[in-house]
């Protein structure tokens, strides 16, 4: 019978990512609602591993299994997914989450298929109904509608879950789990595609869209490129990232990796600014799950207003600066 | 060796049209649209089909109703060169792994010597963001996600993808699968010569009892999955609005907002 709940962690040079951190406060949770024990499963080419071993007991894990081989030390989905997907056949636990990274997006569905499992994605919430079936909130039709969908009877259940849409825990740095290193069976034949070179986005220094409490995001009302300084200047007051509308991404003044939108990135950060932003559909289903939302437009009537929960009408060239130095002055900092 | 593509196109409901009742959608006479991520597919097909030579192949393939030819009919208007209609009647009961598990049968059936597929990475309607990724594993593919571009040079597609570790360039044999994101491309426009074609060419409509599957095999039977309930998103609150003409006043009463929010 399918036993255990499962996380799968990620690594980001070599530490955890923040989603990872975020998964343990869902699964500890089912955990204990269905006295259940909780694995952390660390997936790695790298022979030491000690510190991100460490800290997913100090997160919560009741145990880690390690599982090693030189074979995963660049990223491969056929590999990645044989690794896991054969350590779920031989343990079958019951629960298996993933971040909704790039990367569980991508071995999710395959793990899901290789396994027979159900898997459902972008989850928002999670619960266990009386027959132990994940019930798993997600959304659906461009944000604008939630479902909650569950497996039956396929094992285990799995999910992605969405970015942000769970706080992180505190670490408890007296709680240690044991590890256990597994050895996959894989061989290179398996792999049919293969990593060549990781460039940098333009200003990938700078914090990435999904993982930040607070975004600032500029559209084609800030007038050109040259004032998306006031808004990247407002970012770095507030500790947050830069977003923009497509509109100015196609314009050229900002990169596609800052698209906030249907086609851009989905987030739902604690304190999202919108300046100069209309608030067409397509941009406000990338949005409108952000706990606090701020617009500042000229024009009164523009959509975005039918989101914020705080609006100014007025001009974003002249207001956001100030704004800006009256959050330098008076040190304020958003409560994430 | 050539390229023979298939790509993967579904139609979606244009979500700005789109009106709700208590149960979900109200999808009757609401404008259909192809998915925004499959122009991207076909527009990267297309252009690898291009460069892949006169013996390189493109077909389009969706499972919908019968409304879903007009998709079909507007990829053959940019230059795909063969289109499929898959009709299936337990769509609506059926998820990711159901719609995979056909259309991986019904590709051996109509584009039998494929050996590049692509999709998009996430259909509007669904956002599960599965279909591509399960179709590789089903055929025994490799696959590439969030892919924001693609070459074929000697035998083989390099791929770059959009992660959170920056923008990681990939090289993958044949046969395999792309799922793409929004590209630095968008898809062209049709010419007249094109809808000409279009309008000749032949949409072959493949049931699923023609694929071998009986209707209690499918829908529910074969998903993994159940969707229980859908509803809508509560809407948010009112928004508390300040006068921005005097900007020094509309940044100290935003503050205090912010301050009374709890968000400083
Ligand atoms: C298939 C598809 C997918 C799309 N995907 C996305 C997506 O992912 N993300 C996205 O953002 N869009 C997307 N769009 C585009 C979307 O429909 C809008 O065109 C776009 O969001 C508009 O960008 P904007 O608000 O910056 O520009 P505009 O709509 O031009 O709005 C500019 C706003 O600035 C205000 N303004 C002007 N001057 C000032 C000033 N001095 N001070 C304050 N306010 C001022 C104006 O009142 C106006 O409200 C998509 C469209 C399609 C068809
Ligand atoms: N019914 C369908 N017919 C053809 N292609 C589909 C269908 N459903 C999904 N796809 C493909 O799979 C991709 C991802 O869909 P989804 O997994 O639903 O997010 C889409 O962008 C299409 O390329």
């Amino acid at each position: 019978m399918a036993q255990g709940i499962w996380i799968i962690a990620e690594l980001q040079n070599n530490a955890l990512s923040s989603s990872t951190h975020e998964l343990f406060t869902p699964a500890r949770r089912l955990a204990d609602k269905s006295s259940q024990a909780l694995s952390a499963i660390l997936v790695t080419g790298e022979s030491d591993v000690s510190q991100a071993e460490a800290q997913l007991g100090h997160l919560g894990a009741d145990q880690v299994i390690t599982v090693r081989h030189d074979l995963l030390k660049t990223y491969q989905a056929q590999l990645f997914t044989i690794a896991i997907a054969d350590l779920i056949k031989e343990k079958q636990p019951n629960i298996v989450l993933f971040a909704a990274s790039t990367t569980g997006v991508d071995i999710a569905p395959r793990i899901a298929i290789r396994t027979e499992a159900g898997l459902v994605t972008q989850a928002i919430d999670l619960d266990l109904n009386e027959a132990g079936q994940l019930e798993v909130t997600r959304t659906r039709y461009a944000e604008s509608l939630l479902s909650m969908v569950i497996t039956p009877e396929a094992r285990p259940q799995m999910a992605t879950v969405k970015k942000k849409a769970f706080p992180a825990p505190v670490l408890d740095t007296s709680h240690n789990a044991p590890v256990e290193v597994v050895t996959p069976k894989l061989d290179a034949a398996m792999a049919k595609s293969s990593l060549k070179e990781i460039k940098q986005a333009e200003g990938s220094s700078k914090k990435k869209l999904e993982e930040a409490d607070v975004i600032v995001s500029g559209g084609r009302g800030m007038k050109g490129p040259e004032n998306f300084n006031l808004v990247e200047e407002l970012a770095a007051a507030l500790n947050g990232a830069v977003g923009a509308s497509r509109a100015v991404v196609d314009a050229g003044w900002r990169p596609h990796s800052e698209q906030v939108g249907q086609t851009g990135k989905t987030v739902n950060p604690k304190l999202y600014v919108a300046l100069g932003i209309s608030g067409a559909l397509q941009h406000l289903v990338g949005m409108s799950s952000s706990q606090t939302i701020v617009a500042i437009n000229r024009d009164e009537n523009a959509p975005i207003f039918k989101v914020a929960d705080i609006g100014v009408v007025g001009d974003a060239l002249e207001i956001t600066p100030l704004l800006t130095q009256a959050i330098q002055e008076q040190h304020a900092t958003v409560n994430v | 060796m050539s390229l023979h593509i298939a790509v993967f196109l579904k139609q979606v409901a244009d979500n700005t049209k789109l009106k709700f009742n208590e149960t979900g959608p109200v999808l009757e006479n609401v404008p259909m649209m192809l998915n925004p991520y499959d122009e991207y597919a076909l527009e990267t097909a297309i252009r690898l089909k291009e460069s892949a030579g006169a013996d390189a192949s493109l077909s389009v393939i969706t499972m919908g109703t019968l409304s879903a030819k007009e998709i079909l009919k507007k990829a053959v208007a940019v230059g795909a060169d063969s289109a499929f209609l898959i009709t299936n009647d337990a769509l609506a009961q059926s998820d990711s792994t159901a719609n995979a598990k056909i259309l991986a049968q019904a590709l051996r059936s109509v584009v039998p010597n494929f050996n590049l597929l692509v999709f998009g990475q996430t259909a509007l309607d669904s956002l599960d963001g599965q279909t591509g990724q399960k179709v590789a594993e089903l055929l025994n593919l490799p696959s590439l996600t969030f892919c924001k571009g693609a070459e074929f040079s000697n035998g083989s597609i390099t791929a770059t993808r959009e992660t959170e570790r920056g923008y990681e360039v990939h090289e993958m044999s044949l046969p395999g699968a792309l799922c793409m994101m929004k590209c630095d491309y968008e898809l062209r426009g049709s010419n007249i010569k094109g809808v000409m074609k279009a309008n000749k060419t032949e949409i072959p409509v493949t049931s699923l009892a023609e694929l071998g599957i009986t209707q209690d095999q499918s829908g529910e039977a074969m998903s993994a999955t159940k969707t229980l309930k859908t509803w809508q998103r509560p809407p948010r609150a009112e928004a508390k609005i300040i006068d921005g003409a005097n900007p020094q006043e509309a940044v100290a009463s935003l503050i205090g907002a912010l301050k009374e929010a709890k968000v400083f």
